[in-house]
């Protein structure tokens, strides 16, 4: 999963990219709107993360011409203006969930995970595929009794394909979901990534469309 | 008690009348004793002159008799009453002649010359006949006295026409003057408390528009200085919130990526403090918005949607135990400005969610009439603690953070919209507990 920030302070952004790359989402982090613009026209998103007050503008107005160009992608706002009312503003705007300054880093991953969730139609945090039980909250993904493990990396995969259930992704999208672990990603890294998926989790969960890209398949 | 104060318009009516009538009775007096000695210099020539006239014909009339010494008496030609008698005597006192209706115990023994005042009457005396023949003119004081007195009811009959009819006069006169007066009163008793814009003052006299003036200056001071206050409030609110943002974040990832040591157990101490500075700076920044006191908005709102969201701000652990009752059929609307009923009704849920037992539920009820009913379950809270709770600065006995100021902003917004917070514990409906309750209605 791939997550626009868009924070103008130094200090709180890079605790912000670090906690949220930690989780296993790649991170593109810009310090004012007109850099967000140009993100968003050129990457798709699957989560932004919204200040409000910016140096060169206000956050819900990026917002509203985000939503007026028919751009769906979930915004979770953090602002730091104490009132109720400019906050219920912002959801009004077509945000989709607001965290007030100063938050836990915690209290952010959870609304993150929980957005993404909402957004990809399957607000449960408990998803049944096939016989594998997958906890998103705790990222743990169960057969029957036993546990199966995945790498930080595997898990990207796997969360990007879930997020789009029944639904295909292209290699470069898959490749934006392990942008967090590092700029340099290799050529195959992808297909390494989902061999070793399909063998932990089965060799019938992943489909192959060949030349197109992946998509996980539906029970 | 204090008295309740006169009015201008009734101050100025009984004043001025009351000196009208102070002046009238000084003029009555003066114009009396003016009366009385020009009165008393006319009778008095008219006793003189009467006196020697008089004296001149009885000579005549005595050395024509043939019996001198002997007493004659006029008669009256006419039955009429007599106010001035006269008397003639020799030098030893025997009466020669006298009017017919003379009293002899009025005269002295012994006839005296001039002009003098006796018990009753005033008398004037003269001679002739070198000494020989001597005439006494007495006028009955009491004639003199009826006189000044009937002149005086007449100068004091118009005061008691004239004292209702100037209290009338400068009623109307002076409630009319203050026309302009009663107007700017009206106005400043209708205006709200929050009402700072500019009193209207038309019509005032002089000597008050300088005072309307002042107060006037008085409110765009105190306007100005609410303003900035409540800017100061808003921007630092705002101002401090990332800062501290930034470091609870940086704080917090470094205890991420510490190792478990004494290190680590440092970086959480040091994320407690943080996170206690925070909480303090947004409750005293919320005690100075609610000390404020404006809390009056135009468009009625859903008091059960802004509840819905806070709720949603609260962390999912917290949102968890938070149970919210909302009335179902019917929106409960309220005029109370919105950021400021959140502000109550926030810190109400967090304190029963510090408080409260944690494994237990805490309940938000809503009801139709607009009571708002905070309930936790818990350890009952001492009376004699209850009534410390809304004080500033007062926490409970309790091991819980805090900044012991949670309930006394609920508090002091509750009495800025006009209600009261009311406290129980146990709380209502059960055997322990505690319950915030207020209407907002």
């Amino acid at each position: 999963m791939r997550l626009l920030l868009v924070e103008d302070s130094v200090s709180l952004g890079e605790a912000v990219r670090e906690q949220i790359t930690d989780t296993g989402y790649a991170v593109d982090w810009m310090q004012c709107l007109a850099h967000a613009q140009t993100s968003v026209a050129t990457t798709d998103y699957d989560l932004i993360l919204l200040d409000l007050l910016l140096p060169d503008g206000k956050g819900l107005d990026f917002l509203k011409e985000l939503r007026q160009a028919g751009n769906t992608t979930p915004v979770i706002i953090l602002t730091a203006l104490d009132q109720l009312t400019d906050r219920i503003a912002g959801l009004n705007a077509g945000a989709d969930d607001y965290l007030v300054k100063p938050f836990d880093l915690e209290e952010l991953s959870a609304r993150v995970a929980a957005v993404a969730r909402r957004s990809s139609g399957n607000p449960s945090p408990i998803i049944q595929l096939k016989d594998l039980k997958v906890d998103l909250v705790s990222r743990a993904i169960t057969r029957g009794e036993t546990c199966i493990n995945l790498t930080a990396k595997e898990w990207a995969v796997f969360e990007a394909l879930l997020q789009h259930l029944g639904v295909l992704l292209s290699r470069t999208q898959l490749e934006d979901s392990l942008y967090a672990f590092g700029a340099e990603i290799e050529s195959n890294a992808v297909e390494v990534h989902i061999s070793r998926l399909r063998k932990k989790l089965g060799h019938d969960l992943i489909e192959t469309v060949r030349g197109m890209g992946y998509r996980l398949v539906k029970q | 008690m204090k008295s309740r104060p006169i009015s201008l318009q009734r101050r100025l009516g009984v004043g001025l009348t009351l000196g009208l009538v102070v002046l009238w009775l000084t003029i009555t007096l003066l114009i009396a004793a003016m009366l009385t000695k020009t009165l008393n210099k006319a009778l008095d020539s008219s006793l003189e002159e009467v006196a020697q006239r008089m004296l001149s014909l009885a000579v005549v009339e005595i050395f024509n008799r043939e019996t001198p010494d002997l007493l004659q008496q006029v008669v009256a030609l006419h039955p009429h009453d007599e106010y001035i008698t006269y008397l003639v005597r020799s030098a030893d006192g025997t009466p020669l002649l006298q009017s017919h209706a003379v009293d002899a115990a009025v005269f002295p023994a012994k006839p005296q010359l001039g002009l003098r005042t006796r018990a009753t009457h005033r008398l004037y005396g003269a001679s002739a006949v070198s000494g020989t023949i001597f005439i006494e003119v007495a006028e009955p004081l009491a004639s003199r006295n009826q006189a000044l007195r009937q002149s005086l009811k007449l100068l004091l009959l118009p005061l008691i026409f004239l004292v209702p009819l100037s209290l009338l006069g400068i009623w109307l006169f002076v409630g009319y003057s203050l026309g302009g007066v009663k107007a700017y009163r009206n106005a400043l008793e209708v205006r709200g408390a929050n009402d700072l814009t500019p009193v209207v003052a038309n019509n005032l006299p002089t000597e008050i528009l300088p005072i309307a003036e002042a107060v006037n200056h008085l409110l765009a001071r105190l306007r100005f200085t609410l303003e900035a206050e409540r800017s100061f409030t808003a921007n630092s609110a705002h101002e401090l919130r990332t800062p501290l943002a930034a470091a609870l974040a940086q704080v917090q990832r470094l205890r991420h990526e510490a190792p478990n040591s004494t290190f680590k157990k440092r970086i959480i101490r040091i994320e407690k403090s943080l996170e206690e500075l925070a909480n303090l700076s947004e409750k005293l920044l919320q005690l100075a918005k609610a000390d404020l006191g404006e809390f009056l908005v135009a468009t009625p709102y859903d008091l059960g949607q802004i509840l819905g969201y806070l709720v949603d701000e609260l962390s999912l652990e917290a949102k968890a135990r938070v149970k919210l009752f909302l009335p179902e059929a019917k929106q409960v609307t309220s005029l109370v400005d919105p950021d400021a009923l959140a502000i109550l009704m926030r810190n109400l849920i967090e304190n029963a969610l510090k408080h409260g037992a944690a494994n237990q539920p805490v309940e938000v009820h809503l009801t139709i009439e607009g009571v708002l009913r905070v309930i936790n379950a818990g350890p009952i809270v001492p009376a004699e603690d209850m009534q410390h709770l809304t004080e500033r600065f007062v926490r409970s006995k309790t091991l819980a953070s805090g900044s012991g100021l949670g309930l006394a902003i609920a508090q002091t917004i509750a009495l800025g919209v006009g209600t009261k917070l009311v406290l129980y514990s146990p709380a209502r409906g059960r055997e322990d507990g505690f319950e915030a309750s207020l209407k907002l209605l």
